[in-house]
C-alpha cells in the first residue's frame, strides 16, 4: 500500500537527487550582462512566433512607443556604461543580501583578510551534551561526519560550533538580527536547497565578522573564511565552512539529523 | 491541506533592493540577481523540456526579464515571475522545434549515508530511477504540474503562476498525476 504522503515524499526526494548541468552562475550573469550591454535596445522578439503576431507594426503610435523605448534604453545603457561598468564608478559593495542570519556584502571586498579564527565572546569548549543544555535550540549533527572532534559554545549560548578536521559547522539563533557578516567578491553566491529550505553556497574565500549579541562592538577586522554553505533549519541558522565543493557541502547538510 | 503542509517560503527580503537598483540601470545589481537564480532557472528549463538548449533559454529569459522589469509588481515575489518567463521561453522553443524533450535531468550517484549498506543504497537509487521513468511517462499537462510542485518544490500558487494556470487546475492535474504515479508504483512494487 502506498499512501499519498509516501508518493509525495518520494517525489521530493527524487528532486533532491536530480542533477541538471548548468554553467557557473557567475558566467551566466556575465553573459546576460554582455547581451544587455549590446547596443541593440529594441530588437523584434528573438525566439520564434511572437514577432509575427505583433499587430500595429508601423502604425504611428506603436512606432512612436518603440522609438521612445529605444531612446530610453539607449540612455540607460550609456548611463550604465559610464557609471556602472567603469572601475571608478563601481561601488565597493554592490549588494547586501541578508539570509539565514548572515549579512552578505557582495562587491569588491579588496584584499582578502589573512586572520585566523578567533574565539567568540565567552567561548568555551564543552561536550555535546553540555552544549545541548546551554543553547536554546536543538543542535543538528550531520550523520555524514559523525561525532564532532570538538564542540564550543559562545556568546552566552547564542552560537554552538562543531568542529571536525578541516570542517566547521556553526549553528546559531537565526532571528532577525544578523549574526555574521561576510564580505565577498566573485564568484557570486549560488542559490541551492537543503531539503525544503533555501540555501546559499558561497564558493569564494571571503572575510567573516561575528556580530555580537545585543549589537556590541564587532571585531575590527574580519577573519578569512573558506567556501561556505549557509542555510536555515527552522529558526536555526547554519553555516558549514570548509567543504571543497557544493556537492560535498550538500551531502553533509542533507545528512543532518 | 497542501498549502498548509508546504507553507509558502517567504522570498529573500533583498530581491527587492536588487530589483530597484536594476530598474535604475545598475547592471551589477542585476548580475547578482541572475547569479542567484541561475541554477533554479536552469533546473526549471531542463525539467520542463528544454534539454540541452536550457542554457540558451535561460539566457534569453534573463534578458527578457530585465527588459520587462518595469512590469514586475514590486509587492509580488520575484521567483515565480522569473520562472514564468523561463517556462514561456521553454514553451516557445519546444513549439518551434516541434518536440519536447521530457524532463532532462539525471540521477546523481548518491553517496550512501553512514550506516547504510551499499546494497541498500543501490536499491534506493534503483527506486528513484524507476520513479523518474514513471514521471517521464506522465501526460505532459500532469507532468508539468508534478515537476513544478515536487521536483522544483514550488507551492501551488507559484506553480499556477509559472505555468499560467488557475490554482484549481494545478490541483486537479497534480492529483491526477499523483494517482497515475501511485498506480505505476503499486504495479511495479517499487
Amino acid at each position: 500500500m502506498t499512501s499519498s504522503d509516501d508518493i509525495e515524499a518520494r517525489l521530493r526526494d527524487l528532486g533532491e537527487f536530480l542533477d541538471v548541468p548548468s554553467p557557473p552562475p557567475a558566467e551566466v550573469a556575465r553573459a546576460v550582462r554582455a547581451r544587455l550591454e549590446e547596443p541593440v535596445p529594441e530588437a523584434p522578439a528573438v525566439t520564434g512566433g511572437r514577432g509575427a503576431l505583433r499587430r500595429g507594426w508601423g502604425a504611428p503610435r506603436a512606432g512612436g512607443r518603440a522609438r521612445r523605448r529605444a531612446v530610453a534604453a539607449a540612455v540607460a545603457i550609456l548611463v550604465a556604461l559610464f557609471l556602472g561598468a567603469t572601475p571608478a564608478g563601481r561601488a565597493a559593495v554592490v549588494e547586501i543580501l541578508r539570509f539565514a542570519g548572515v549579512e552578505l556584502r557582495i562587491g569588491d571586498p579588496g584584499p582578502l583578510p589573512s586572520w585566523a579564527p578567533r574565539p567568540l565572546p565567552g567561548e568555551r569548549r564543552v561536550t555535546l551534551e553540555q552544549a545541548g543544555r546551554q543553547v536554546a535550540f536543538p543542535i543538528a549533527v550531520p550523520a555524514a561526519l559523525g561525532e564532532p572532534a570538538e564542540v564550543r559554545v559562545g556568546d552566552g549560548g547564542r552560537v554552538v560550533s562543531l568542529l571536525w578536521p578541516g570542517l566547521r559547522l556553526d549553528e546559531y539563533d537565526g532571528g532577525l538580527l544578523p549574526v555574521y557578516r561576510k564580505e565577498l567578491g566573485p564568484p557570486w553566491p549560488q542559490e541551492t536547497r537543503v531539503g525544503d529550505a533555501q540555501a546559499q553556497w558561497i564558493p569564494a574565500h571571503h572575510g567573516l565578522t561575528y556580530l555580537p549579541r545585543g549589537g556590541g562592538a564587532a571585531e575590527a577586522r574580519p577573519r578569512a573564511a573558506g567556501p561556505t554553505l549557509i542555510w536555515r533549519r527552522g529558526q536555526v541558522g547554519l553555516r558549514l565552512e570548509g567543504p571543497g565543493d557544493i556537492g560535498r557541502a550538500l551531502e553533509i547538510a542533507r545528512s543532518v539529523r | 491541506m497542501e498549502s498548509l503542509r508546504h507553507p509558502r517560503r517567504s522570498p529573500p527580503t533583498d530581491d527587492d533592493e536588487a530589483i530597484a537598483r536594476s530598474l535604475a540601470g545598475d547592471l551589477d545589481a542585476y548580475e547578482v540577481l541572475v547569479a542567484r537564480y541561475s541554477v533554479l532557472a536552469h533546473r526549471t528549463a531542463a525539467m520542463l523540456g528544454a534539454a540541452d538548449e536550457a542554457e540558451d533559454v535561460v539566457q534569453e529569459a534573463f534578458v527578457k526579464a530585465y527588459r520587462n522589469l518595469a512590469s514586475f509588481r514590486r509587492d509580488a515575489p520575484f521567483r515565480p515571475w522569473l520562472l514564468r518567463i523561463v517556462a514561456n521561453e521553454t514553451h516557445n522553443l519546444t513549439r518551434s522545434r516541434g518536440r519536447r524533450d521530457r524532463l532532462a535531468a539525471r540521477l546523481t550517484e548518491a553517496v550512501p549515508p553512514v550506516g547504510e549498506a551499499p546494497e541498500e543504497a543501490a536499491v534506493t537509487t534503483d527506486r528513484r530511477a524507476r520513479l523518474l521513468d514513471a514521471v517521464r511517462t506522465l501526460p505532459e499537462r500532469e507532468r508539468e504540474t508534478v515537476v513544478c510542485r515536487y521536483l522544483l518544490q514550488l507551492s501551488e500558487a507559484e506553480t499556477a503562476q509559472v505555468l499560467g494556470l488557475p490554482v484549481g487546475t494545478v490541483k486537479s492535474r497534480t492529483s491526477r498525476g499523483l494517482a497515475r504515479l501511485r498506480e505505476e508504483v503499486a504495479r511495479d512494487l517499487i
